[in-house]
């Protein structure tokens, strides 16, 4: 059995070596969409991955308070998040921090130097809740806070960029025509974060962001902030604290109690659900990419099988003169449609791991991670593909009767 | 009991309200290490005839017993065992398989009889020796001469131990010379490993080799000669 087989795939091997150029063509359909779901899946699963380990070294203790996205039409009045919000959320005891969150990009000049810095406006708890670490010079405090202070603590990425290897402290860059003067220098966490990332960013007084540069979402309102962010104590009563914010939140937006909530407070865990279910939706996308690709490529396997089994009818006679079965026949074609197929999988494999690995070397932002699992899957895909397109051919070149094929000219 | 035995054949088409009677009433028998020739004109039906003795074809009526089994009882598409292992076909357009090499060519058989791998190179190249052409084994059809390729059609039709041979037209596509060489081997078979040889030929100076000559015309067998 594993002769005969082996055999057959030997001459499958064969006779696709007599059509080189036209079996490159064919096969190009398969190549294609596999190396496209392979590169897919490995940008798609790194960009998880990568989220995944943002949301964890994030921290389970964080929560974030916001207007919801999508709010309630039946919501009549919905206020912002405000510092009434902060103030009253850090009272609670379950509480260890709680600051404002808003989140600009902003033009930042030094001397001929000009280069865009994401800056976060906050006030002094955001050192509370993060785990980042001075490298020189200290934090803004609460009088710089409430005295509109024009202080910044930079970034150490955003540091090089603007001042390459001088020392930042004491200088003063131009942030959306205000001057303002690096008085923290912050260590490289190499973290990443939520939107906001530390390394490539600097820390403002939410006051002097909000007043004097209309930074935020909602820049028309001086008192709205986009979110809070709040640290709890303790993890394991991470629930009676989000109770205890909610039920705050509603008193200080004077929410009537039958009324729905004109905010949201988000955990780590709905972070990852909604990861999660991005992820599915570009899933199921990608499926269907491979799926119509792998399709086409099908057809085209087909149809350069029926072309060979026609071209070829002269040689199924020999066969069936000195022995072939119909079986043996049908086998014949459908392992060379199975081979031809899979060919077109194994190059698209290696096509798509070589643009993975090109993207995860020259490219920072792409998250790329290869699994075995996909490779698996497509190439077994592809041979079902030549199995599922190669039937009908091997079926009509098997139905052939001896005396028919050896006579056709 | 004779190898061959066939009891009032006939193969009748329909064309339309036409009906050709390509064999009318034919019964012929061949004992074992016989070398028969085959004559006719076109049209004659002696085409028809090897292609229902190769078990290429069925009868529209009539007995056909080959080797004990008969063939006209048979489902057609069992009979790729039944030519596989009691008949060698030899062509007049060789039939080998262009992008293969000779030996693999001739190892062809074998895969459909499901021989070892290791044995079916091995016996190939004996047959390939039996033809004189061991040196070419490696050769593709295209590299070979028209007679050589005949050759390698002939070591195919030996490798699975056949008993018979059916030549259609063999030398058809040679001159003189190569024919010579082609039918002296077919005698050699024939006296040497007594195979049994059926040879369809319309020159009568290479229907010579066989020691018996059968005619036909329209469909019928007009002579049967043992010499």
């Amino acid at each position: 059995m594993f002769d005969t087989l082996y055999s057959m795939f030997r001459l499958s091997l064969k006779a696709i070596a007599a059509n080189k150029m036209r079996a490159a063509l064919t096969s190009l359909g398969i190549v294609i969409g596999v190396a496209a779901v392979i590169t897919m899946l490995a940008v798609g699963s790194g960009t998880q991955k990568s989220m995944a380990e943002r949301f964890s070294r994030f921290g389970t203790n964080i929560l974030y308070l916001r207007q919801p996205w999508d709010l309630d039409e039946s919501i009549s009045s919905p206020k912002d998040v405000t510092m009434t919000d902060v103030l009253a959320i850090r009272k609670l005891p379950g509480v260890e921090a709680a600051a404002p969150y808003i989140n600009s990009g902003f033009e930042v000049k030094y001397g001929y130097t000009s280069t865009s810095l994401d800056v976060l406006a906050t006030d002094t708890d955001i050192f509370k809740t993060y785990d980042w670490e001075l490298e020189s010079g200290r934090y803004f405090n609460e009088k710089e806070v409430d005295s509109y202070a024009q202080v910044m603590v930079l970034g150490a990425t955003a540091a090089q960029t603007i001042f390459n290897d001088m020392d930042p402290l004491d200088r003063t860059v131009v942030l959306d025509d205000i001057p303002f003067k690096v008085i923290g220098l912050m260590k490289k966490n190499g973290q990443g974060g939520m939107g906001f990332d530390m390394d490539e960013g600097a820390l403002i007084p939410y006051t002097t962001g909000k007043v004097k540069m209309n930074a935020g979402w909602n820049s028309s309102d001086r008192r709205a902030l986009d979110r809070v962010i709040i640290r709890v104590k303790d993890f394991n009563t991470i629930e009676d604290t989000k109770l205890d914010i909610m039920n705050t939140v509603r008193n200080t937006h004077r929410i009537h109690p039958l009324a729905e909530d004109d905010f949201q407070l988000d955990d780590f865990a709905s972070f990852v659900e909604e990861a999660k279910s991005a992820s599915k939706t570009m899933g199921i996308l990608l499926g269907v990419i491979g799926a119509v690709s792998l399709l086409v490529g099908g057809i085209g396997v087909m149809n350069i099988m029926l072309v060979s089994v026609t071209e070829r009818t002269r040689e199924i006679g020999i066969r069936m003169a000195i022995g072939a079965t119909s079986a043996d026949i049908r086998l014949q074609f459908l392992a060379e449609a199975v081979t031809l197929s899979c060919i077109g999988g194994l190059i698209g494999v290696v096509l798509g791991v070589g643009i993975s690995l090109f993207v995860e070397a020259h490219s920072t932002s792409i998250p790329v991670q290869l699994s075995l699992f996909s490779i698996v899957l497509s190439v077994g895909f592809s041979a079902a593909t030549g199995v599922f397109f190669g039937f009908y051919p091997a079926y009509k070149a098997s139905k052939l009767t001896p005396i028919d094929a050896l006579r056709y000219e | 009991m004779p190898l061959i035995d066939t009891q009032h054949l006939f193969k009748i088409y329909k064309l339309g309200d036409v009906e050709v009677r390509a064999l009318n009433d034919v019964s012929v028998s061949v004992e074992r290490g016989e070398f028969v020739a085959v004559m006719g004109p076109s049209g004659s039906g002696k085409s028809t005839f090897m292609n229902i003795l190769g078990c290429l074809d069925k009868p529209t009526s009539g007995k056909y017993i080959l080797d004990g089994i008969d063939v006209t009882a048979t489902d057609l598409s069992k009979l790729a065992g039944v030519r596989n292992r009691k008949i060698g076909f030899v062509f007049q357009g060789f039939n080998l398989i262009k992008r293969t090499t000779a030996v693999e060519n001739v190892e062809l058989p074998m895969i459909y009889n499901h021989t070892p791998m290791h044995l079916r190179r091995e016996k190939a190249m004996e047959a390939l020796k039996a033809v004189g052409l061991e040196k070419r084994a490696y050769h593709l059809p295209n590299q070979l001469s028209g007679g050589q390729q005949q050759r390698v059609a002939i070591a195919r039709s030996l490798v699975c131990d056949a008993p018979i041979i059916f030549a259609d037209e063999p030398t058809g596509n040679l001159d003189t010379k190569m024919s010579i060489e082609v039918m002296e081997l077919f005698t050699r078979l024939n006296k040497e490993m007594g195979k049994t040889i059926i040879l369809i030929t319309h020159e009568p100076d290479i229907a010579e080799y066989a020691g018996r000559l059968i005619k036909f015309k329209d469909g019928q067998k007009i002579s049967d000669e043992r010499k």
